[in-house]
């Protein structure tokens, strides 16, 4: 088996391809994602202004908007047609008008009404300035009534209870700050990670095959595929296993994103996200024996991974027949753990079906071992 | 003696378009990623978010209060479209073990004094948790918890108002009313916001994958020498390269029409824009990532090593072009990145014109950048075309 493992030291070394994916892109990506989101909520969005009404009041309105953390300075337009212009232009995300009179109205009692329009194809950016542009709808309304109240004589925390009897105290636990580049980086850059881990133990099983050196690989093993396949895989998880934790590091050790489990058990997932994807890999390898199936097998698989593992969008809103195919899913069963352990700080073991079913993932590769010898003795490379 | 050389040149150019239409459609790889998986793929992804909104988060309540009004209040969430409220617990404790087994994703908790403040007039907090592991699950219970405040506030401040008319109610629940509008996105769903851009990104890696599979291709069968005829002159290189454009724009064209045309129709997404408005955007764009694919094939080393390369950059270009994160919150560095890339200005420019029924004038600056790009891609991809002829390999 020593002789297999210098062998592929030897291939990794010679082949730049190696350490581009498995050490430079994975770790590129993971730089990627942290300075891309960097910010953590985006701050400053541009948001356009229709002010037809010209009083101090819409002109407060105005300023007051923004004041608001995710709102830009805004930029005025003088009506709303040109607003939809810029907004086609992808210049702002949003605009808030307020109609002619509205100051007048709203003193004569007569409840003139203020909009605001939302471009929702950017589904983030909409959001948050929805969310400030809302905010402030309620605060316009709530500021005619209060001059009247302080009139009455009452005070700040008479006016307010009136204003706002009931308030909602939302907690984002595990992530205060709703922090973007804590949601969407851990996962991912598991899931760039994991498409190389697809990938890699593929590409190292399936160029024997299409370089013909296959029946050379068992002779280096005495003919032993467990020893073949292994010594193959062995060094290849190793540099995969310090990458996995050089991100770990980088994520929970040196940008400190919640880790409320302890980062130890965040490196056991990563650990085991690591062994459970080659696993799977390797599978992938086995059920389709060509270099280029497999690899478009894993390159499907770890593109789709992104979507169905539930970051972005909840899995139960999903088909159910997709809700149960995210099982097979390495980058699911990791987001699960890393929501148990790194954002809720519950211990593994709550978690233990999906440890499990890791743990299967890298199981497979004994199962694989007697197809495998046939397919590195017979077969050989299909363009 | 010129009209001979004409004719065969035009000869030689005839040939060369089509055996590159024959590689394409003879390498089963190249018919894969470039026929099969826009076939399907937009599918599957459009299958996948097609729900597009998250209904009825399951969520837990813990209530202290336990009055008519702590109940009328978790009724009205119960019965938002957002929240669907599974459990009630004696404790937080207890709600917090059903988060622990992922039963609920959220808890809203009503205060032991709830009802007692709102009598004395005070002002009291409803406290609502989730974790982060879903944004769209903390939006539902935010989303739900606040409309359902905010409805209540109003009755509670009218019934504060002494003796007052139905108008004068009116006014005091609401002194300025506001509407809310969302455009281009009226349900501000998953799909319909990252669908279009899918799309446009399935067009440019599977152009990268296909064109980088057979320039690998040529180069393990060690046909690159081939090349060497076709990049003499400076005149017989560009139309070699022209040439390849030709034929993959040809295959290129009515895949797009399908990527882009067909499937956003048979899954109801927004299409605002007219046949002839797209085919102005697609010409560049499949002609900038062509190019672009083609200057980029000089790195691959082998056929199925580009599947490598490029697979992973999908989700990096998706976040490059400012779909995902705002484009005006992306780090001047990784935004120049962006401007190398042809994904970049398609998607949004798609977007645009599909999405927000932008004009040609207003995505003239995207449509420009595409055809400088094409340019640009067109002259390196010359510059790859020659390095590989000349290249002499083992």
């Amino acid at each position: 088996m020593i002789q297999v493992i210098r062998r592929e030291l030897r291939r990794m070394a010679t082949q730049p391809l190696y350490w581009l994916s498995m050490v430079v892109f994975p770790l590129m990506a993971t730089l990627f994602f942290t300075t891309l989101m960097g910010e953590g909520l985006p701050e400053q969005l541009p948001l356009g202004v229709v002010d037809e009404d010209h009083t101090s009041t819409s002109r407060s309105i105005v300023r007051n908007l923004s004041a608001f953390q995710s709102t830009a300075t805004h930029i005025a337009y003088a009506n709303p047609t040109e607003a939809r212009k810029a907004m086609q232009r992808g210049e702002i995300y949003g605009y808030y008008l307020i109609p002619r009179g509205t100051s007048r109205e709203a003193q004569l009692q007569r409840v003139p009404t203020v909009s605001f329009y939302t471009n929702y194809s950017y589904l983030v950016a909409g959001s948050l300035l929805y969310r400030d542009m809302r905010m402030m709808s309620e605060l316009a309304s709530g500021a005619a009534a209060r001059t009247v109240l302080y009139a009455h004589g009452a005070t700040e925390r008479m006016a307010m209870a009136y204003l706002q009897p009931i308030v909602i105290d939302m907690h984002a636990t595990g992530n205060p700050w709703i922090n973007y580049n804590v949601y969407l980086t851990n996962c991912l850059v598991p899931g760039v990670f994991g498409i190389f881990l697809f990938m890699i133990p593929i590409y190292s099983l399936g160029t024997e095959l299409k370089w013909g050196t296959s029946g050379e690989l068992l002779r280096t093993a005495r003919g032993h595929i467990s020893h073949a396949v292994l010594g193959k895989l062995l060094p290849q998880a190793i540099v995969f296993l310090l990458v996995g934790t050089v991100i770990v590091l980088w994520l929970y050790g040196y940008l400190r994103f919640p880790c409320h489990g302890g980062i130890l058990s965040m490196w056991i997932v990563m650990c085991l996200y690591v062994l459970a994807c080659m696993g799977w890999g390797v599978f992938l390898f086995t059920m389709a024996p060509t270099l280029r199936l497999g690899l478009s097998l894993a390159s499907l698989w770890g593109v789709l991974s992104f979507s169905i593992c539930g970051m972005s969008f909840p899995v139960m809103a999903m088909h159910p027949v997709l809700q149960g195919l995210t099982w097979f899913f390495p980058l699911r069963h990791y987001f699960i753990l890393y929501v148990n352990s790194a954002l809720d700080g519950y211990p593994l073991l709550n978690a233990w079906p999906y440890v499990a079913c890791l743990l299967c993932f890298a199981l497979l590769l004994p199962l694989c071992l007697p197809r495998l010898r046939t397919v590195l003795e017979r077969y050989c490379y299909v363009a | 003696m010129s009209n001979h050389h004409k004719s065969r040149r035009y000869h030689l150019i005839n040939r060369l378009f089509s055996y590159e239409l024959r590689s394409i459609f003879r390498d089963p790889a190249v018919l894969m990623f470039c026929v099969f998986v826009p076939l399907g793929y937009p599918l599957l992804y459009s299958f996948i978010y097609n729900e597009e909104v998250v209904r009825e988060v399951p969520v837990a309540v813990v209530d202290d209060n336990r009055t008519g009004l702590s109940r009328e209040f978790v009724r009205k969430v119960d019965a938002t479209a957002d929240v669907n409220i599974v459990a009630h617990c004696a404790d937080m404790a207890e709600a917090k073990a059903l988060v622990r087994e992922r039963k609920v994703y959220g808890v809203i908790y009503m205060p032991t004094d709830f009802t007692r403040s709102l009598a004395r007039g005070e002002q009291v907090s409803i406290g609502a948790y989730a974790d982060l592991s879903g944004m769209l699950y903390y939006k539902a219970i935010l989303t739900a918890a606040t409309n359902v405040s905010l409805d209540l506030n109003a009755r509670i401040k009218v019934e504060r108002m002494p003796s007052t008319t139905n108008e004068q109610d009116r006014v005091t629940q609401q002194p300025i009313a506001y509407e809310e509008v969302s455009l281009f996105n009226p349900q501000a769903g998953f799909a319909t916001f990252l669908i279009p851009a899918v799309l446009i990104l399935v067009l440019h890696q599977t152009l990268l994958l296909g064109i980088g599979i057979l320039a690998g291709t040529d180069r393990d069968k060690g046909r690159n020498r081939l090349l060497r005829p076709l990049v003499k002159t400076p005149t017989a290189l560009a139309s070699a390269v022209a040439v390849k454009g030709m034929a993959w724009l040809l295959v290129y064209l009515p895949v797009s029409v399908y990527v882009c045309g067909v499937v956003p129709h048979l899954f109801s997404l927004v299409q605002l824009s007219s046949p002839l408005h797209m085919a102005c955007l697609f010409v560049p764009f499949l002609l900038a990532t062509i190019f672009f694919a083609i200057t980029i094939s000089y790195f691959v080393r082998h056929r199925e090593a580009v599947i490598l390369l490029v697979v992973f950059s999908s989700v990096i270009f998706l976040f490059i072009s400012g779909i995902s994160w705002p484009g005006s919150a992306i780090p001047p560095v990784w935004k120049a990145v962006g401007y190398i890339l042809p994904s970049t200005f398609g998607i949004n420019a798609f977007i645009a014109m599909n999405n927000m029924g932008a004009s040609l004038m207003d995505v003239r600056p995207s449509l420009i950048l595409l055809w400088v790009q094409a340019g640009i891609y067109f002259l390196t991809a010359c510059a790859s075309l020659w390095g590989r002829a000349r290249e002499t390999r083992q």
